[in-house]
């Protein structure tokens, strides 16, 4: 029996090892198992592959670069979300047929940039910089304060003595700033929290679209370039903050009484485990 | 009334005979170590898994609209619903170890030499079942981390001449991972392979405990040599009583066992949980960096190495053939590995092997 089992398996191995020879060259030098769902997904951005190449000048060149290191990259914002047309069709991907638009003009600007910031263009058309750009061509569009294509999360920082003092004296500016710097810390903080909590690997998604509504409202509400309606309003801000940030506390208690218990149950464990090596020592 | 009980109990079943039979009157050989005891160790892990499985599915919904929800319910707003969760999850991976290690601990000590070889492979199909285990728990929580990891995992079949597409697709129950294939993975999940284990594991204990348990190679009376012509059961009677003795060292491991889950579940409690692994699975986004369970990792990463996929894949089948049929190859005499130093160099070396590729997967 036991030479018959040996046999066997000698047979079954040797049947195993026959199968590659049998089945030829099937997917020699393939990739598609492991990496055919990758491969799948990915989009083929020709936009990209032009912008990069030779024949752009080196201005152009640098676009892919800058849009890469951007808060729009970070955020699935491509290039034809903002530029219109087709980045998978060689032929028509600059057609107006697909919706390109290509580079704004600079009074255009705004309209370009509120196709997605609605909230934002409507509060910077009824600012002072917006009546200035609309009625004499001369007033601050987007780019000029937040670039054009390495577009980075907005900090209130922007708001600063070099940029607003090329236009007019920064005194307003930086009443604006001190009005908006409590409202932008707490967010700062409430941000920081959800990263750690993202990292002790709880789901926010109910956290994070708050936090985002309140700051897309916030940041919706200074572009009127208003100091005492940003004042009015810091506290409505704030207190809405303080909602999320008393949630994110108790979830952050809620880790640290885990945390706590497991490390009771760790302890009577070990005790455990030491008294069972004591037994089986006293035994032996 | 309990001693009234007892002898309700006596007069039925014999109970005094039983424990005198497998308890206090049943010794096993004195040169006995810790490794034999991996076993219970991973019997207790097993049963902690059921237990905290139960209570999971209690409350997890298998459906991609509600799996992942049902899951962050369970971490968030069930009482103690991330205590079950995290023993489930931490305790799938360390189920892994202790069963590999057992499997490792018998290897180095022929443990699987006639006339264990039926023990051997029992043991073994119970590894590949612990395997398919956490596969098919993996994709449950339909992170996309679970989601990714199963795509790359069941799409190794495809490498397999003329019915390749169609086992992925018999796995999936569609073409790509869907709702199909969760429903099939959690049938598997919490029916299918428990009642496959439980059935094996029987077999596997009473194979043991009819054959009688092996001999270490090592320490005194290690040498010692049975010729095997006909069956009777391998007894010591001069041998350590079971009871209190050995179940106290039982009773050590699995403490120690326990000890390592809260030791990871209170102060490293995302070490077998990715980043990816909280985010909702999304089938039409692919994750920067997708690689399966760190157990499959070596077999990740040979299949990442070998050009031809198709050799990989045969290569590996290969590998566990052998290794599944090891006791009828494995004919020399010798049960001291330290004395076999051929076999000895190819035990250490296809372990750096499997953990090189281990770490090298990783990357």
């Amino acid at each position: 029996m036991g030479k018959f089992l040996r046999q066997s398996s000698v047979l079954f191995i040797v049947l195993v090892l026959a199968v590659p020879v049998l089945a030829g060259y099937r997917d020699i030098a393939s990739n598609a198992i492991v990496n055919q769902a990758v491969v799948e997904s990915e989009i083929e951005n020709l936009c990209l592959t032009c912008h990069e190449s030779a024949m752009m000048d080196e201005k152009r060149r640098k676009i892919p670069g800058e849009w890469r290191a951007s808060w729009h990259f970070q955020n699935d914002v491509s290039c034809h979300n903002c530029h219109g047309g087709d980045p998978q069709d060689a032929a028509l991907a600059m057609s107006p047929e697909r919706g390109f638009v290509g580079v704004p003009k600079y009074q255009r600007v705004p309209a370009f940039c509120g196709t997605c910031h609605i909230g934002i263009l409507k509060n910077y058309l009824a600012s002072g910089h917006g009546r200035a750009l609309m009625e004499n061509g001369s007033g601050p569009n987007c780019v000029t304060c937040h670039g054009a294509h390495n577009i980075q999360k907005a900090t209130i920082d922007i708001i600063n003595e070099n940029r607003c003092s090329q236009c007019h004296s920064y005194d307003r500016a930086k009443e604006m700033k001190h009005a908006l710097s409590r409202t932008e810390q707490k967010i700062e903080d409430i941000e920081a929290s959800i990263t750690r909590l993202k990292a002790a690997r709880v789901f926010t998604e109910e956290e994070d679209k708050e936090v985002f509504r309140t700051l897309a409202e916030f940041r919706t509400l200074f572009h009127v370039v208003d100091v005492s309606l940003v004042k009015d309003k810091t506290d409505d801000y704030l207190k809405r903050l303080g909602v999320i940030d008393k949630k994110l506390q108790g979830i952050f208690s809620e880790l640290d009484s885990r945390r706590n218990f497991s490390v009771f149950l760790l302890l009577i464990f070990v005790g455990m485990a030491i008294t069972g090596y004591l037994l089986s020592k006293t035994y032996s | 009334m309990l001693k009234a009980i007892k002898n309700w109990i006596e007069v039925r079943i014999g109970l005094d005979e039983l424990v005198r039979d497998q308890l206090t009157e049943y010794r096993i050989p004195r040169n006995i170590n810790l490794f034999y005891s991996l076993g219970t160790v991973a019997i207790a892990a097993f049963s902690i898994q059921v237990l905290t499985g139960i209570v999971l599915l209690v409350y997890y919904v298998p459906h991609p609209d509600h799996a992942f929800k049902s899951v962050q319910g369970i971490m968030m707003d069930v009482p103690y619903g991330w205590l079950f969760r995290q023993v489930h999850a931490v305790g799938s991976n360390l189920l892994v170890i202790v069963v590999a290690l057992h499997m490792l601990s018998v290897f180095f000590m022929k443990s699987y030499a006639k006339p264990r070889e039926m023990t051997w492979l029992v043991g073994f199909a119970m590894l590949l079942l612990t395997l398919t285990f956490c596969l098919s728990g993996y994709l449950l929580p339909w992170s996309q981390l679970s989601y990714w990891a199963t795509t790359i995992v069941t799409n190794m079949p495809t490498a397999f001449p003329y019915i390749g597409d169609y086992l992925t697709e018999f796995q999936r129950g569609s073409s790509q991972v869907s709702g199909a294939t969760l429903g099939r993975f959690f049938a598997l999940h919490v029916m299918l392979l428990p009642a496959l284990l439980v059935m094996l594991l029987g077999i596997h204990l009473f194979l043991i405990r009819r054959i009688g348990i092996s001999r270490p190679p090592f320490g005194p009376g290690g040498q010692e040599r049975v010729e095997w012509t006909q069956f009777h059961h391998e007894s010591y009677p001069d041998g350590m009583p079971f009871y209190p003795h050995y179940i106290a060292k039982e009773v050590f491991m699995i403490m120690v066992y326990l000890s390592a889950m809260f030791f990871i579940i209170a102060f490293l409690p995302t070490l077998f949980s990715p980043a990816d692994a909280n985010i909702p699975a999304d089938p039409f986004k692919t994750p920067a960096h997708i690689k399966p369970e760190w157990y499959f990792l070596a077999p990740y990463q040979m299949l990442r190495v070998i050009p031809s996929k198709f050799l990989g894949i045969t290569l590996q089948m290969i590998a566990i053939t052998v290794l599944f049929f090891w006791p009828f190859l494995d004919r020399k005499e010798e049960r001291n590995i330290l004395k076999r130093p051929v076999l000895l160099g190819g035990f250490i070396g296809a372990l750096l092997v499997w953990i090189g590729l281990t770490i090298w997967g990783n990357f």
